[in-house]
């Protein structure tokens, strides 16, 4: 197997996960998913740093370690892991159906991926398209949950899909962007799990449906 | 002291202002609060005061780099700044009174208050770091630590309602950035395999010099991303859904930050990205999205401020209708087009302040922002309620208030253009506004006095930072300044990539200035542009 194909295979695994972490139940266990999501991604990191020869990746594998694989996954179990609401069972569409989803917002970036000219290596095309099927199925996640957790859940998604866009076509970045948008994302983390336990706490439900006083 | 330290304390100012501030609660409850204002207050003048002398520096002597290449100040970028520096210092004086005025009444904690003002620094820090950044990746960065930074004043109160709208803030403004860095990074990508030195690769500097030998293909699908990413925060139409509710559930002095000068740094960085598409790819794309959205954002904001009885929800959907002129402008192009809609960023910012911050001293008077229970302002509070209906006709853009004039030339432009026919659709979507708002006049503002409110002005610290911006509302209507109009000419330049400027920024009344000197937006290839 060559490093191209590890860099795709590995990519590939990430929507596996995903599916995972979207059809969890329980805060703890999507927490765990996602940490294992974050380990592929790190994986995928490592085989792009060996196969593009980009020594950059090593640190934000190193980071993307550090950050995502404990200190998200810890925060959202320290934070939200005690909450839940009782009256609200997660919105499942069926795994069939989960699967099927997915497996069309594949599809569709693939064909997107493959039509359009991109700068750098055109064997990595696999894994842009998966990072941006991620992306995308972070924000159905988002969409579709009425469980005002999973739509966390589905931004760390949708960011650990720009995380590895941003590896796959901006490697050679100077690290302060990545440590800047790494940064962004763990701050966005921390507030989302603020504000949902405030609002558990004010309103004694999780589910956004509940979020209407303000129309119009 | 050189022009980059400056722009480098320009950003260190609020941050220690912000740390001081949210260090004071430990001086206990009755010292903390004032030494939490005082850091305030020497934070938000001194910004005010760097503020002003940058943007006379890039008047006068061109672009201010800083760390290198990594903070860029050009005339586009100076436009922002000045607004964070003048409103920041406004609504931070205003915040004073309004913030006093809830801890007198037991809304907030003095621990809160300090925070308030820690809060109210990062949120000015993070849009400096946005109009700043030189590097895309960094001006993606600073556009989302915007949300992270002022997520908590939005909830500030901790209410039901509050959180509701700082829950929306939040998820919708990531969610819509993200698409920002998607952007962002196919144009990096783009630039690393194009430019000499791949090293410079997302510096825009860099990038606006080289980006007609971009891939027109690659440029075009980033600006769809760049719009639908940076357009959410600006409150643009469809993605303005955050928007109403963030500006009337964050205390009066955010809404007038959020509405008056958080959209405009969304606006600037797509300007930035219009700029360099439109050198990639020609006009076409940039321009008729421009055009469209900007239509769209007129009619549904007018069309909403119509139907609406919550004070501050009006003045959000005026933002939205407001953001919609300024896409007009962009779409129209042209000097006239884009003077037009930079001049009508500025002020539309001071009217919305002006009237954000009214909209505060209603809610202290009447504790409501429902204008069916607003009756005879004038007659409770007859400063508050004149310059109330100063800002509601400066809002319609009736003269001699500073929108007229940009809206002016802004439809002037699209004459020119050949635009006609949309700039009557324009205008019929103004006379909505109008009518709107001259009814919001006749029912909330005059009128008998009402029973049971209390007459009298909210205090001193309310109504001398509206007289300011009032002032400047009438100032910039009569005649555009000199310095500002030539500060106007010279961003549009920045825009167009052109070093000729000519004299298009001034009332109908007024004499056109003496264009600006050519060569201030060249980018200095020394500087490591």
């Amino acid at each position: 197997m060559t490093g191209l194909q590890l860099v795709n295979g590995l990519a590939s695994l990430l929507i596996v996960t995903s599916l995972l972490v979207i059809e969890a139940r329980g805060t703890t266990l999507s927490a765990i998913y996602y940490a294992l999501q974050s380990f592929v991604l790190v994986l995928v990191f490592l085989a792009l740093a060996a196969t593009v020869d980009a020594p950059q990746l090593f640190i934000w594998a190193g980071i993307a370690l550090v950050t995502k694989v404990v200190l998200v996954p810890l925060i959202m179990y320290r934070t939200l892991g005690g909450i839940s609401d009782p009256a609200l069972t997660p919105r499942r569409l069926g795994l069939a159906w989960t699967i099927i989803l997915a497996a069309a917002v594949v599809a569709v970036c693939f064909g997107v991926v493959s039509t359009i000219h991109l700068p750098g290596s055109s064997a990595l095309k696999p894994a842009l398209a998966v990072s941006l099927a991620h992306f995308f199925l972070g924000l159905a996640c988002i969409v579709m949950q009425r469980n005002l957790l999973k739509q966390v859940f589905g931004y760390c998604l949708m960011e650990n899909g720009s995380h590895l866009t941003l590896a796959l076509m901006a490697n050679r970045a100077p690290e302060l962007v990545e440590i800047g948008v790494v940064t962004d994302a763990i701050f966005a983390v921390v507030i989302m799990a603020i504000i949902g336990t405030m609002i558990r706490s004010r309103l004694q439900t999780l589910d956004v449906r509940q979020l209407t006083s303000l129309r119009g | 002291m050189t022009s980059s330290v400056l722009l480098i304390l320009l950003l260190l100012v609020p941050l220690i202002g912000m740390a001081i501030a949210f260090a004071a609660p430990l001086l206990g409850a009755k010292q903390g609060p004032l030494f939490a204002e005082s850091a305030h207050i020497l934070s938000i003048s001194l910004l005010a005061l760097l503020a002003l002398t940058l943007a006379a520096t890039v008047l006068a002597d061109g672009p201010v780099f800083a760390f290198g290449s990594w903070l860029y100040l050009d005339p586009l970028a100076a436009i922002p700044v000045a607004l964070i520096g003048v409103v920041g210092l406004l609504t931070g004086v205003y915040s004073l009174g309004y913030i006093r005025h809830d801890l007198a009444s037991g809304v907030i904690s003095a621990g809160k208050l300090c925070r308030y003002y820690g809060f109210f620094n990062l949120f000015l820090f993070t849009m400096l770091c946005t109009v700043t950044a030189n590097d895309i990746v960094m001006m993606w960065v600073g556009i989302e630590a915007t949300t992270l930074g002022s997520v908590f004043l939005v909830g500030f109160y901790g209410q039901r309602a509050s959180l509701e709208a700082a829950w929306k803030y939040v998820i919708i403004c990531t969610v819509g950035v993200a698409f920002g860095l998607y952007g962002t990074m196919l144009v990096y990508a783009e630039a690393s395999a194009v430019l000499p030195n791949p090293g410079d690769a997302s510096l825009w500097t860099s990038l606006i010099r080289h980006a007609a030998s971009f891939d027109p293909g690659v440029m075009r699908l980033s600006f769809v991303f760049v719009l639908i990413g940076f357009g959410t925060k600006a409150g643009i139409f469809p993605m303005h859904a955050w928007l109403p509710d963030a500006h009337s559930e964050a205390p009066s002095p955010v809404s007038a930050l959020l509405s008056g000068v958080l959209v405009n740094c969304a606006l600037f960085v797509l300007l930035r990205y219009s700029a360099i598409t439109t050198a990639a790819t020609g006009p076409g794309l940039p321009h008729t999205l421009f055009l469209v959205l900007g239509v769209l954002s007129v009619a549904a904001g007018s069309l909403l401020i119509f139907v609406q009885n919550d004070f501050k929800r009006l003045l959000a959907y005026s933002t939205t209708e407001n953001v919609g002129l300024m896409l007009v402008g962009f779409g129209i192009g042209g000097q006239l087009g884009i003077a037009a809609a930079i001049l009508q960023m500025i002020n539309h910012s001071f009217t919305k302040t002006l009237l954000f911050c009214g909209s505060g001293n209603v809610l202290m008077k009447y504790g409501t922002r429902d204008l069916r229970t607003i009756k005879g302002l004038t007659a409770i509070a007859p400063a508050t309620g004149l310059m109330l209906i100063a800002g509601a006709l400066a809002l319609c853009g009736i003269p001699p208030f500073s929108i007229f004039v940009s809206e002016f030339m802004l439809v002037t432009a699209g004459l020119r253009a050949g635009y006609g026919w949309l700039m009557v659709i324009c205008l019929l979507l103004l006379t909505v506004t109008l009518a709107a708002l001259l009814r919001f006049i006749g029912g909330s503002l005059l009128g008998s006095r009402p029973e049971g409110v209390p007459p009298g002005e909210v205090g001193g610290l309310e109504v001398v930072p509206m007289m300011a911006l009032l002032a400047l509302v009438l100032v910039f209507g009569i005649a555009v300044p000199r310095p500002v109009a030539r500060l106007v000419e010279s961003a549009t330049s920045v825009v167009l990539e052109t070093d000729r400027t000519s004299a298009v920024v001034y009332a109908p009344w007024q004499s056109p200035a003496r264009p600006a000197l050519g060569g201030h937006n060249v980018i200095r290839a020394a500087d490591g542009g």
